[in-house]
């Protein structure tokens, strides 16, 4: 009974955020909203209780399967991409040089120095 | 006799009028993909669900199933992405003390960066005279898969092409943290895991962990904290930028 507590609160928290995309007309999903009100949720509980530990504990373990039958796909793309290899190659492999570039030297330059006191 | 063999041929037809084939094929694959996984000593390069989607093309192939068919049975056991992601609040909500303790740099690196992840990837495959469809599955590429899954919902992008990418991107992250991070004189944990999270999605959350539990939880933090922003900013962009 725990795990489905655990699971009808998640649940229901889903339908929430779904709701709220739907009716204030968001494009984003209703997973994501529900996440947001869910971490909202227990920072004002202050606490996760046991069967919703349980519950998102589980899913999480299984996410990867969850997203597999999309990965799947990857093996049946075919012709619908000809032509576009060297633009999904250069994006992916060059992006991310990019961007991993650029996090490191925006972190590096933020983050406090260790020898520096706190004061502000 | 003749009759029972009919019957034995039209069998598979009968099986595949539900989603259960498809969702067994899904749970098989996948434990023996986390097998095989184990056996080939977590490389990191080749993360557990390559492996087990793999074992899944096979046994489509071999039992001759329509992908297109596999996909909507399969749909059942996707549809608890909803609720998985709303679970993914919970880790989120566990590790917010690391927010508070180091938020000035989190909170000014997270913006531009998941914001430029999604700019560079969109912007290099638009200069390299990629369609819209496909800009739109690569735009998500460093957000964690039930999140993007959900921001190409919205966009038009394609998930075959969007799973690819991410694998891609969580791949080469891990190998542009370690090539980088070193030239740059970077070594803080924190930093490390953060930048392999914010980039490189699960897959650079993974690497993390490897590092230290710090890295690993900033990593997690990073991945999630990306994934909410990129969600939130990357469908009205593309409203904007791409109209609807």
């Amino acid at each position: 009974m725990s795990l489905l507590r655990g699971f009808l609160l998640l649940t229901g928290f889903y339908l929430l955020g779904e709701s709220l995309a739907f009716i204030l007309d968001w494009p984003v999903s209703g997973g994501v909203v529900g996440m947001i009100l869910m971490t909202l949720f227990l920072m004002l509980r202050g606490s996760v209780n046991k069967d919703l530990g349980m519950a998102s504990q589980s899913l999480i373990a299984f996410l990867t399967m969850l997203i597999m039958p999309g990965v799947v796909g990857i093996y049946f793309l075919g012709e619908e991409l000809a032509g576009q290899w060297l633009a999904i190659a250069g994006s992916l492999v060059a992006g991310t040089l990019l961007s991993v570039l650029t996090t490191l030297w925006l972190m590096a330059r933020f983050m406090p120095t260790p020898q520096e006191s706190p004061h502000d | 006799m003749t009759e029972l063999i009919q019957r034995w041929q039209a069998l598979p037809a009968h099986l595949l009028e539900t989603p259960l084939p498809a969702i067994a094929i899904t749970l098989l694959a996948f434990m023996l993909g986390t097998h095989v996984f184990r056996r080939l000593k977590q490389p990191s390069w080749c993360p557990p669900v390559l492996i087990a989607s793999a074992i899944v093309a096979v046994i489509l192939w071999g039992f001759d199933i329509d992908f297109a068919h596999y996909r909507e049975g399969a749909a059942w056991l996707m549809l608890l992405l909803g609720p998985a992601t709303v679970a993914l609040g919970v880790p989120l909500f566990q590790q917010f003390h690391h927010i508070r303790a180091l938020w000035r740099p989190v909170l000014l690196t997270l913006p531009p960066a998941a914001m430029l992840a999604a700019t560079y990837a969109a912007g290099l495959a638009w200069a390299l005279g990629a369609s819209r469809e496909v800009i739109a599955s690569l735009a998500p590429k460093s957000v964690t898969a039930p999140i993007a899954l959900g921001i190409i919902d919205q966009t038009g992008g394609s998930a075959s092409v969007l799973m690819g990418g991410l694998l891609a991107t969580g791949v080469v992250t891990t190998l542009a943290v370690s090539l980088f991070a070193p030239r740059l004189g970077v070594r803080d944990e924190r930093v490390l895991g953060f930048v392999l999270g914010i980039n490189g999605h699960a897959i650079g959350t993974v690497r993390a962990f490897e590092i230290s539990p710090t890295a690993g939880a900033f990593a997690s933090l990073g991945m999630g904290l990306t994934g909410i922003f990129t969600a939130l900013f990357l469908p009205l962009a593309w409203a904007l930028i791409a109209g609807q």
